[in-house]
């Protein structure tokens, strides 16, 4: 049974067009490829 | 596929021909990031649009640079009514790859029409108005506002999603359905909607009906609802129903209500109606009858240039033919000619035609030709003291026998062909004295004093006025 007033917070604002530019530059873009380049960085720090 | 240390391109080796780096790990990651591409479009190719937008964002976790899964990513967002986001992923995706991006042309395609942008932000706007509605359990206000933000936006999934759980909230299960029948067309595999469509499939199904009586009967055992069309109709349960007078008195106040309908609706539209027909006839009638008061005036100006035409035509047939019959007093004179050429002797014929021609007119209009004035002179010469004689006799005869009727226009003419003829002039005065005239008696007594003064005649008639004044 789906309960009205829970399913109505699972809906949030929509962000308009002049919020774009921020949402933009708070977008976090880290992907995998850094990270595995990141550890192998610290990797061999480690080693030397 | 380029290393992540130097930024070479790779081989199909495990490690990078230009600085040795191990790049065996990393070209795995980037097979996932494109596995997952090709995943979700895959995905996106049967409208299964949150499982595209859920491969592609993993795409993106693996690889950030994937500009194909950012840019089809934000194609996506698009395409379910998340504009804002799908900006972001184009905008990005335009930073990572400035050049042959084809996230350019998206984005070229919103910003050079400011009218669809603001329709956008408009939506978005709305959207959140509604949303806010929500929170203030304004529920009615909050589906007339969502209502408009599909109108603007139709493929505005969570806006429609948002619809239908407030349909759900009201329980108008048709609407609600109708509603997540769109989301379904717009992304097949929407985990929201097909929750909701779920929950409406059972609400609406005939086997479990019974369960939403129970369930409504619990809420509240003294009402029944049902749904007439958009209308839902709420009946108490302990109402009882009229029977006998009371029924034939609903039906009389029904039939009063429909009757006062009719009154208040129906016969206001049909006089509209009349009047409007009525107000159309009559300027088409106004239009005729403006059109034939122009033909009058018309053929008005036209009778007055006709009558114009008409005077001016007499006046120049008069012109031609003289006044009072000019033509007839020629006539005259030339008979008058003719009949002294043929017979000199013939005075009495020459002198009726002479005295025809009327001597007003002879003066005024044909006295500017010489010929006829000579022609007349000539003539009047010549049989003028026959004439006068002639007339002077009978005129004196009939004077004498105191025939003043006859004497008077005899004598007359005597003087008038010989004026110097005073015995004539003087009897004329006498003639007028005896007959009662005595106007014309003075007139005439006066024109002897004037013509032939010191004479006989002359002291007479001084004598005879005298008389005339003292016995006034």
């Amino acid at each position: 049974m789906i309960n009205f007033e829970e399913e109505l917070k699972k809906f949030h604002p929509s962000l308009e067009v002049e919020d774009a530019e921020e949402a933009i530059y708070n977008q976090d873009l880290t992907d995998m490829a850094d990270l595995m380049v990141k550890v192998v960085k610290e990797s061999k720090a480690a080693e030397e | 596929m380029r290393c992540y240390n130097c930024g070479c391109n790779l081989s199909e080796h495990d490690f990078c021909t230009s600085c040795g780096a191990d790049v065996s790990l990393y070209k795995k990651i980037i097979y996932i990031s494109n596995r997952f591409y090709n995943e979700g479009l895959e995905k996106a190719s049967v409208r299964d649009l949150t499982g595209a937008i859920s491969s592609l964002r993993q795409s993106l976790k693996f690889n950030k640079n994937n500009v194909e899964a950012r840019n089809l990513l934000g194609l996506v967002y698009f395409e379910t009514g998340e504009v804002v986001a799908a900006l972001s992923e184009w905008v990005i995706s335009k930073n990572l790859r400035p050049k042959k991006n084809i996230a350019d042309d998206y984005i070229d395609m919103i910003q050079t029409n400011p009218s669809r942008l603001d329709t956008i932000n408009q939506t978005i706007k709305k959207y959140n108005q509604a949303l806010t509605y929500c929170h203030q359990d304004s529920l009615d206000l909050a589906i007339i506002q969502l209502k408009k933000v599909l109108s603007l936006n139709p493929k505005f999934i969570r806006a429609h999603q948002l619809l239908a759980l407030l349909y759900i909230n009201n329980e108008d299960w048709e609407k609600a359905k109708r509603e997540l029948t769109k989301c379904v067309q717009i992304d097949t595999n929407n985990t929201i909607t097909l929750r909701y469509l779920k929950e409406v499939d059972e609400m609406l199904a005939p086997e479990e009906g019974v369960k939403t009586n129970n369930r409504k009967k619990n809420q509240s055992d003294e009402v029944i609802k049902y749904q007439s069309g958009n209308e839902t109709i709420i009946q108490p349960m302990n109402m009882k129903e009229g029977k006998g007078v009371g029924s034939l008195l609903n039906l009389g106040i029904g039939l009063v209500i429909g009757i006062a309908i009719a009154y208040c609706l129906i016969l206001p539209a049909r006089i509209q109606t009349a009047k409007a027909n009525i107000n159309d006839e009559l300027r088409i009638v106004s239009e005729q009858s403006d059109a034939k008061t122009a033909t009058i005036d018309e053929l008005e100006q036209q009778l007055s240039e006709l009558q114009e035409s008409n005077s001016n035509l007499e006046q120049d047939l008069q012109a031609y033919m003289g006044k009072d019959g000019s033509l007839q007093s020629l006539d005259s004179l030339m008979k008058a000619a003719n009949a002294y050429l043929t017979n000199p002797e013939d005075i009495t014929t020459v002198a009726d035609y002479l005295e025809e021609i009327d001597l007003d007119i002879q003066s005024e209009e044909v006295e500017k030709s010489e010929a006829f004035e000579g022609l007349y002179n000539t003539l009047l010469a010549l049989v003028g003291p026959s004439v006068a004689e002639s007339y002077y006799n009978d005129g004196y005869e009939a004077y004498r026998q105191e025939n003043y009727e006859d004497a008077i226009p005899n004598l007359e003419k005597a003087f008038q062909y010989d004026p110097t003829n005073g015995e004539a002039l003087y009897n004329l005065a006498n003639a007028y004295y005896r007959s009662g005239k005595e106007e014309e008696a003075k007139a005439a007594y006066q024109q002897i004093i004037e013509l032939f003064p010191g004479t006989e005649k002359a002291s007479k008639s001084e004598t005879f006025l005298a008389e005339m004044e003292s016995e006034e």
